[in-house]
């Protein structure tokens, strides 16, 4: 088990009239233990296409080390707050070189494992929630392999975001049971964190990411 | 990533740079047919720019994409300024300014005059009087052999159509990451800001599939484009590519095996020193033609001469007749149906 598997977030379990303190900076998460997650920039060599291997053979990205993720349960739904520094912020797509700031949680589709590395495969699919800047609501895609993530046109998932004083405070949250991932199997579930820096033109598999599961717990 | 079946046919089109009046109504009506949704305001799937010139975007064979040594060149995609906006005009400033003449100013988003939009540089040419000279060059998606934009998309958002060779974007597949557009080294991919997808020209791949050719071939009142299936060897592209090699690809250094092809432009002599016509020297320099399009010109421009001769000195061309093409259903291969005829019903079914 690497260091990064071992990271284990805790969810806390609040009272359903809390969730309106949940917000980006609401005052509930001052009460919360928000956890450093190690990031790392996703390897090259995996990216799944010539061209961008190529024309980032040169190029620095991932530089992001690192990124707070707090969670908490309150009433049915699970809230998962990211924050990052972003001293250039990317609030939106507004030209064509332009892209937004973006960041995702991925979680095993049955709860327990799937290799994270590939964002799954064709036997162990997995989730992701997606945030874009700009992008109003959140995505919600199943993927089964590099380059196979699909969208939802539905899903409960909702996202509420903040970039204040260089950092960028996003809080994703779902309803425990109905999101499509088994979230409350054994009590915990891997997930994995993706943080996408629009300023350096950042985008698909290019990106700052937790190289291994690390472990929610839930109430 | 997916390895999609070779297509089992390939269109292909050739576009005579000799007749090409500068017109636009090619441009115009791809823009009327398909790019006025919101987000496509300042796309031109369908392109004329007067050469010498910068093009659609600036400098656009300087922005890197397609294959070199057989490896991808990475690439840029340029600001939308850098294309041209679909700016508005400043009616209101005009009529209100109580001034007696002030003309009408194109307006940018920023509320700045654009410095950039398509065909920019129109008709200002090269060369130096008597010598200067310039010529129309028309693109649309050439839907390459080795489509850099394909193979550029980590996530399968292009395909190759099987049954004629077209490319496609998924539109369900396509996240908006724009390496497609960075790849493609003829910069005919746009990206639209409102749905975060890149588009392009689809070779108006519905009339095709109704036996319609594509609107900026069947609206060109130059008869500049032939198009039909390049294994069709009685169609035009095939004849005047591969029969009588006349027809070349563009910049074909950047390694993408594109299917539109051109005719070069066969300028007159250039004028010595004297006043005279120097029948040596072309008056279009041959090294821009040959950057353009290979070094297979000069062998291009030499039968396109000498077959005019031919038909000058009162003798008959079969490739002076297809370049003609009479009547003008000869340029369009199967792709003659007259869509104002179409069972529009039928076709949809």
């Amino acid at each position: 088990m690497t260091a990064a598997q071992a990271l284990q977030v805790r969810a806390a379990r609040l009272a359903a009239a809390q969730s309106s303190q949940l917000g980006p900076s609401g005052a509930a998460w001052n009460l919360l233990r928000e956890r450093d997650i190690p990031l790392e920039p996703t390897p090259l060599d995996r990216q799944p296409s010539a061209y961008v291997q190529t024309a980032w053979r040169e190029k620095t990205y991932g530089t992001l080390a690192v990124a707070g993720l707090t969670a908490a349960v309150a009433g049915p739904s699970l809230f998962l707050r990211l924050r990052w520094l972003a001293p250039e912020p990317r609030p939106a797509i507004t030209d064509n070189d332009i892209f937004a700031d973006a960041a995702a949680l991925l979680f095993p589709l049955n709860g327990v494992d799937a290799p994270l590395e590939t964002m799954g495969d064709e036997r162990h699919p997995v989730q992701a929630w997606h945030w874009r800047a700009g992008a109003g609501k959140p995505f919600v895609l199943n993927a089964t392999g590099l380059g196979t993530a699909t969208r939802f046109a539905h899903h409960p998932v909702e996202v509420a975001d903040e970039w204040a004083n260089g950092q960028w405070s996003v809080v994703f949250s779902g309803p425990l049971h109905e999101s499509g991932v088994a979230l409350t199997a054994a009590g915990s579930i891997p997930v994995g964190v993706a943080i996408w820096c629009g300023a350096r033109g950042e985008r698909a598999g290019l990106k700052s990411h937790t190289p291994a599961w690390i472990t929610l717990a839930l109430p | 990533m997916v390895t999609a079946p070779l297509p089992t046919r390939q269109l292909a089109m050739v576009f005579d740079l000799n007749k090409c009046l500068g017109c636009q109504s090619c441009t115009i009506a791809c823009k009327t047919l398909w790019t006025e949704a919101p987000g496509m305001e300042a796309m031109w799937w369908n392109i004329v720019n007067t050469l010498p010139g910068q093009g659609t975007p600036r400098d656009v064979f300087a922005h890197g994409g397609g294959y070199r040594d057989g490896l991808p060149v990475p690439g840029d995609f340029p600001p939308v300024r850098e294309w041209g906006e679909a700016w508005d005009f400043d009616y209101a400033g005009t009529f209100a300014s109580g001034e007696e003449r002030r003309p009408v100013q194109p307006l940018g988003k920023s509320g700045e005059p654009p410095s950039w939009g398509p065909n920019w540089d129109e008709d200002l040419g090269g060369g130096v009087y008597p010598n200067s000279y310039f010529f129309y060059l028309q693109q649309v998606c050439a839907n390459c052999s080795k489509p850099a934009c394909l193979e550029a998309c980590p996530r399968d958002g292009l395909y190759r159509r099987e049954e004629d060779g077209i490319i496609l974007i998924d539109e369900e597949r396509c996240h908006g990451y724009r390496f497609c557009a960075e790849a493609c080294p003829y910069k005919r991919i746009y990206f639209n800001p409102a749905r975060v997808i890149a588009q392009k020209c689809i070779a108006c791949y519905p009339r095709l599939e109704a036996g319609v050719a594509p609107a900026c071939v069947r609206q060109c009142p130059g008869r500049v484009r032939h198009v039909d299936y390049m294994d069709n060897r009685e169609g035009h592209p095939y004849r005047l590519v591969h029969e009588w090699k006349v027809a070349l690809p563009l910049r074909p250094d950047f390694g993408t095996e594109p299917n539109v092809f051109y005719v070069p432009p066969l300028a007159p002599p250039a004028f010595n020193a004297a006043g005279e016509f120097d029948d040596t020297a072309s008056r279009i320099p041959m090294d821009y033609l040959r950057e353009l399009f290979g070094p297979s010109v000069d062998d291009a421009l030499a039968t396109i001469q000498r077959e005019r001769e031919v038909v000058a000195s009162g003798g008959q061309s079969d490739l002076m007749d297809v370049l003609i093409s009479r009547d003008w259903n000869d340029l369009m291969g199967p792709f003659t149906q007259n869509p104002s005829e179409l069972d529009r019903q039928q076709a949809r079914a």
